[in-house]
């Protein structure tokens, strides 16, 4: 206990002594998270609008005129079964005859003389929110295709694989613009541990004096740089929470957006730790960075 | 206690310790003398595990120092109390706080520590400044709570490097007094100085080094 108390009053002493270096350090860590948080609040709701996207998809099969009534069940038992498909509608010859003639009254008399029902009978199939991708989609369709009681399958792929590329586009942006910053805010970290490093070289003298090992020397300097860290993850969702009220605010209602800024969504509870800790992460990162030469081959 | 087996130490191509063989045993005090140089401080650090012999063997109650990763060495160093000429106590911090640090190196409890840190400043006489910032000390004052930060863990061995340098005759006489006290307790003394005084008060073992031999070594136990 005495130990821990000693801990942390080191870290306090120490980012109370280097006041400015200690605001620099918090800013580019703000800074660096901002920015990747940006990558990932915009990833995070295309992603979101994708699973929306998905669950409007239907797949529209058509089953051979002549099949069996059981191996129809038999084939919506299996559809039905499947993780990518939300709801399965049987659509008969007549409904689909009856849903035609609601939606095209004027063109009926089309259908004057082509017997009981000229549209084939089909199944339609709504696409789970979250849980399909565009492969297991695709790997659907293959199959469905292939199945030899199916004539035909019908969707459109193409705007849903344009979407699904450009969140891998955000995903690799992010990797690397996230990777840049980091990198820059372990390195301001880093010199900001180096100069209370410097500035408490006798107290480290003492230490070493007295039969400290280098552990209990980097613990104080460890929880400078994870409060370091933790202050600027803080910073950065604040930041990101204000920018975003501020943009859902600017934007609603606007014809550009279509109606898609009110469906916008903050990170919920558990990505907004994750960047905290992604804050705490670097903060220990940049200070084991300083003292892992600085400690470790001294006697 | 202490042996040295044909230690030799070179700094940078320069010798600074030849061939030292020693033996200290229990209880001793041994006192380091000979000029600027000599190599009084090269002998203590490397019992106390700072330095590393180029040659020969060290041991401390029967470990080999030569031996020891860095990783030993602190706990080799909780095993001794060291006490150099120009205090080295944290200036901001409280005399208690100063002398407490070994304590809370090794984890003692808030009690026992306290009770400890008052036993050690009783021992040099500081108990009634326990709360006095360090700074504001006087040299003799500085050095006493540096003596009870070296022994507040109870030390077996305790190595002085001219803990009396920067002290008038007055407060010398008083330093070396608590040292022989503690001898007289039990501890191993060992210490670097070039003050006759001291080692006449201390009257102990008397091991003289010129330019890294050991040139005599009197009243050794026999």
């Amino acid at each position: 206990m005495k130990r821990l108390w000693y801990f942390i009053r080191e870290a306090y002493t120490s980012l109370r002594t280097h006041q400015t270096s200690t605001l620099i350090g918090i800013l580019t860590t703000a800074f660096t998270l901002t920015s990747f948080g940006i990558f990932l609040l915009l990833y995070h709701n295309v992603h979101n609008l994708l699973g929306q996207v998905q669950h409007t998809i239907q797949i529209i099969v058509y089953p051979k005129d002549a099949i069996e009534s059981g191996k129809l069940r038999d084939l919506q038992q299996g559809l039905k079964a499947d993780p990518a498909v939300d709801s399965l509608t049987f659509m008969s010859k007549q409904d689909a005859l009856r849903e035609f003639k609601e939606q095209f009254p004027e063109e009926v008399y089309l259908l004057e003389g082509l017997g009981e029902s000229p549209f084939p009978a089909s199944l339609v199939l709504t696409m789970a929110a979250k849980t399909p991708t565009t492969d297991m989609i695709a790997n659907l369709v293959n199959r469905l295709k292939h199945h030899p009681d199916i004539d035909r399958v019908r969707y459109n792929r193409d705007w849903i694989e344009r979407l699904t590329l450009i969140i891998a586009y955000m995903e690799f942006g992010a990797l690397v613009v996230g990777s840049i910053l980091a990198l820059a805010s372990v390195t301001i970290i880093a010199i900001t541990v180096q100069l209370a490093f410097h500035t408490r070289q006798q107290e480290i003298e003492i230490l070493r004096l007295i039969g400290a090992t280098s552990l209990f020397i980097s613990i104080p300097y460890l929880i400078e740089g994870a409060l370091l860290g933790a202050a600027g993850g803080g910073m950065a969702l604040g930041f990101l929470r204000g920018g975003f009220e501020f943009f859902t605010h600017k934007t609603q209602g606007m014809s550009v957006f279509g109606g898609f800024s009110s469906e916008l969504e903050f990170f919920p509870l558990p990505l907004s730790l994750i960047l905290i800790a992604g804050g705490i992460l670097l903060g220990c990162l940049g200070t084991l960075t300083t003292i892992y030469g600085s400690l470790r081959f001294r006697l | 206690m202490i042996q040295l087996f044909h230690v030799t130490k070179y700094y940078d191509g320069c010798l600074a310790l030849s061939d030292i063989s020693l033996r200290i045993e229990k209880g001793e005090c041994v006192l380091l003398t000979g000029p600027s140089g000599a190599g009084k401080t090269t002998l203590l650090k490397l019992i106390f595990g700072a330095e590393h012999p180029d040659e020969g063997q060290i041991l401390v109650q029967n470990r080999n120092i030569a031996r020891l990763g860095g990783s030993d060495i602190p706990y080799h160093r909780r095993t001794m109390g060291y006490v150099l000429q120009d205090f080295k106590l944290l200036p901001q911090r409280t005399v208690s706080e100063n002398v407490a640090l070994p304590l809370i190196i090794r984890g003692l409890s808030s009690f026992e520590s306290r009770r400890k840190v008052l036993e050690a400043l009783r021992a040099v006489g500081m108990d009634h400044k326990l709360s006095t910032i360090a700074s504001v000390l006087s040299a003799g004052e500085q050095q006493r709570v540096c003596i009870a930060r070296a022994i507040v863990n109870s030390p077996i061995i305790l190595l002085a490097d001219e803990p009396t340098g920067n002290l008038d005759p007055q407060l010398t006489t008083e330093i070396a007094a608590l040292f022989k006290a503690i001898n007289t307790r039990g501890t191993t003394v060992m210490m670097a100085t070039h003050n006759r005084q001291v080692v006449e008060q201390l009257n102990g073992r008397i091991l003289r080094l010129d330019c890294g031999h050991l040139v005599s070594d009197q009243g050794a136990y026999t």
